[in-house]
């Protein structure tokens, strides 16, 4: 007589402290059979009769040696009876064979301070990397001036193209939409006391110095560098980062310069575009809503912003751009693991990034207010 | 013998260009059928067919009892291994086999876990369930891959490649296992390999497909195939692989 304990779906018939199975016990039944398992175990079933079982799955020899286990915990025994030499067979292979532990192993229940400890150790873990990432990057690049050719200059074109003149229409539509918005929000404020044209100066400025540099740079941001680390994510689990290794190239070389010099001279370029089309949003308010003549709004503009306006925000754009090609490789050549990896890494980069564009932006102004610029 | 599988005049192919064409065989309930030939002779994408992840571009697939591989899907009769394991990455592989057992079965968590669990002390992954795919190795990720493919007791298995890239003695305790579900669990497999040390251990019959005759070349025991084909081509096949294995 064997251990196992087992409940039958079809016509289960519960004698003095025996359990007797008949007919197919099978998965598709398992709940019923789950069931009475159960209740044979909280009753001390001390036998379960399987003579009349005519099939037994994998599911439901599962189940009944689990029910077994339960029973020997609680230091209670269930004997199996007249189980057929195709039923024992199948209940021989799913129990737990002999000098293996067969203890359900603990799952890994990580407590709320575990959490905060884990993430906070993750944060200092991924600002480590990237320091250091920077710091290989920039010797990388001395040793890249001294061996230019060695960079993969190949894929620039057709990586300029995609973050530049494919990203175009979306920047230049939402900053429109931007210069539209201050501009609306402005008039609204300034018609009331009197001044409304200084519309050219709130936009022109605003545009030209904050809002067209960080907004571009949040959709470069959102659009290439998500693809960017997603790319560079795939091949690090793919393991095409280390082929390159092993033939000889190294992969800033390879995939991050080409990567981050598009950005940095597609990124600017972008800028001057959404300058442009964020003041013609300002413009189309102030025509619209202000019944101001076109050439009076533009007239405004020369004279409120300068020269050095433009260069200051195509100057954070540059650093903006650096920024993000570099987060986003290195977000991606940091991938471990399969499908979610690549997931993880692709949203921390663009977390980063978001929170380092915020971070710089306001370095910048700051720098900028004490020269005076 | 009941046939399990029927397949008739299947053409297959991408594009409309046929890489297979008319082919025909039938598997046996029990039976390990293995599907052998070279690289790039089509062995996968027969396999996606025959599992109703394609359509084919004449011909049909049965499966008996069940009707056609689309109509065996929901809820899944049959069970799948992929070449790559392509276990959920986001989940342990407790969760893994669990999945198909909360979608399709009513039974309560509690119970789900207990028969994830089996399955997995079947394949001698139990103390890893609460492992992430990407925290085991590829032996494991493909023992893992067929304690899901078992995981609603299918009584049919379809694994491509299970041995693909292991160490021998790893793709041997694979062997073992296909053998052990096959003798011990009473399941029918196709197999999708060509790994001859694999094909003539385990395999009951089998069918080489050859690129250039876009189809069946040679059909039956393997061990014979090897012993007596007339073919050049699978003469060819078994002995070119058994000089290497022999080194």
């Amino acid at each position: 007589m064997s251990e196992v304990a087992a409940t039958p779906p079809a016509t289960p018939t519960t004698a003095a402290r025996t359990l007797a199975l008949t007919g197919r016990l099978t998965l598709s039944e398992g709940a019923p059979l789950w069931a009475q398992l159960q209740r044979a175990l909280a009753d001390q079933t001390t036998t379960i009769d399987l003579t009349t079982v005519t099939h037994l799955d994998g599911g439901a020899a599962a189940l009944l040696n689990a029910t077994l286990q339960q029973a020997r915990q609680s230091n209670h025994t269930i004997h199996i009876l007249g189980a057929s030499p195709d039923v024992q067979r199948l209940l021989d292979l799913y129990s737990c064979p002999p000098g293996v532990t067969c203890e359900r192993p603990a799952p890994k229940e990580p407590t709320a301070l575990a959490d905060i400890g884990d993430s906070a150790y993750d944060v200092w873990q991924q600002c480590k990397a990237i320091f250091a990432f920077v710091g290989d990057v920039c010797a990388g690049l001395l040793r890249a001036f001294r061996r230019p050719r060695t960079i993969h200059f190949a894929d620039l074109p057709a990586l300029m193209e995609k973050a530049g003149a494919d990203g175009l229409p979306i920047v230049a539509v939402i900053n429109f939409l931007v210069g539209l918005i201050l501009g609306l929000q402005g008039a609204i404020q300034l018609h009331r006391f009197g001044a409304d044209p200084f519309l050219a100066n709130l936009v022109g400025l605003s545009v030209v110095r904050e809002l067209g540099p960080l907004m571009t740079a949040i959709l470069v941001a959102g659009r290439t560098g998500a693809a960017y680390a997603a790319e560079l994510g795939t091949m690090t689990v793919n393991e095409e980062v280390d082929a390159l290794r092993t033939l000889g190239q190294d992969p800033q070389r390879f995939l991050v310069f080409p990567r981050v010099l598009a950005l940095a001279l597609v990124v600017p370029l972008l800028t001057a575009v959404a300058d442009i089309v964020g003041c013609l949003g300002g413009l189309f308010i102030g025509m619209s809503y202000l019944e101001q003549p076109a050439i009076a709004y533009l007239q405004f503009l020369q004279s409120a912003v300068q020269p050095g306006d433009v260069l200051t925000g195509l100057l954070k754009s540059s650093a903006f751009a650096v920024l993000i090609g570099l987060v986003a490789c290195q977000r991606g050549l940091s991938t471990r693991g399969g499908a979610a990896g690549v997931g993880a890494s692709t949203t921390s980069a663009v977390v980063i990034v978001l929170f380092g564009l915020v971070g710089l932006d306001t370095l910048f102004t700051w720098v900028f207010s004490l020269l005076g610029w | 013998m009941t046939k399990v599988l029927t397949v008739r005049d299947l053409t297959i192919g991408w594009g409309g260009e046929p890489l297979l064409e008319e082919i025909a065989f039938d598997v046996e309930r029990g039976e390990v059928f293995a599907i052998l030939g070279g690289s790039g002779c089509g062995k996968s994408t027969l396999l996606r067919h025959l599992i109703g992840l394609a359509r084919p571009m004449a011909g049909s697939v049965h499966l008996h009892g069940l009707g056609s591989p689309q109509q065996a899907l929901e809820p899944p009769q049959f069970g799948v291994l992929f070449q790559s394991s392509a276990l959920f990455g986001s989940m342990t592989l407790l969760q893994n086999i669990a999945l198909p057992l909360s979608k399709w079965t009513d039974l309560p968590r509690e119970a789900v876990e207990v028969v994830a669990l089996a399955r997995l002390q079947l394949v001698g992954l139990l103390p890893f369930a609460h492992h992430l795919p990407a925290e085991v190795s590829g032996g494991m990720k493909k023992r893992a891959g067929i304690a899901r493919a078992l995981a609603l007791d299918s009584s049919l298995l379809f694994l491509d490649e299970p041995s693909a890239g292991l160490d021998p003695i790893t793709a041997s305790e694979l062997d073992d296992l296909i053998l052990t579900l096959s003798r011990n669990l009473g399941v029918t497999i196709v197999l999708v390999t060509h790994e001859l040390a694999s094909i003539l251990r385990v395999a009951d019959q089998c069918i080489v497909l050859d690129r250039a005759a876009r189809g069946i070349i040679a059909r039956g025991d393997p061990r014979d195939l090897r012993d007596r084909s007339p073919d050049p081509r699978v003469h060819a096949f078994f002995h070119r692989q058994s000089q290497r294995h022999d080194r």
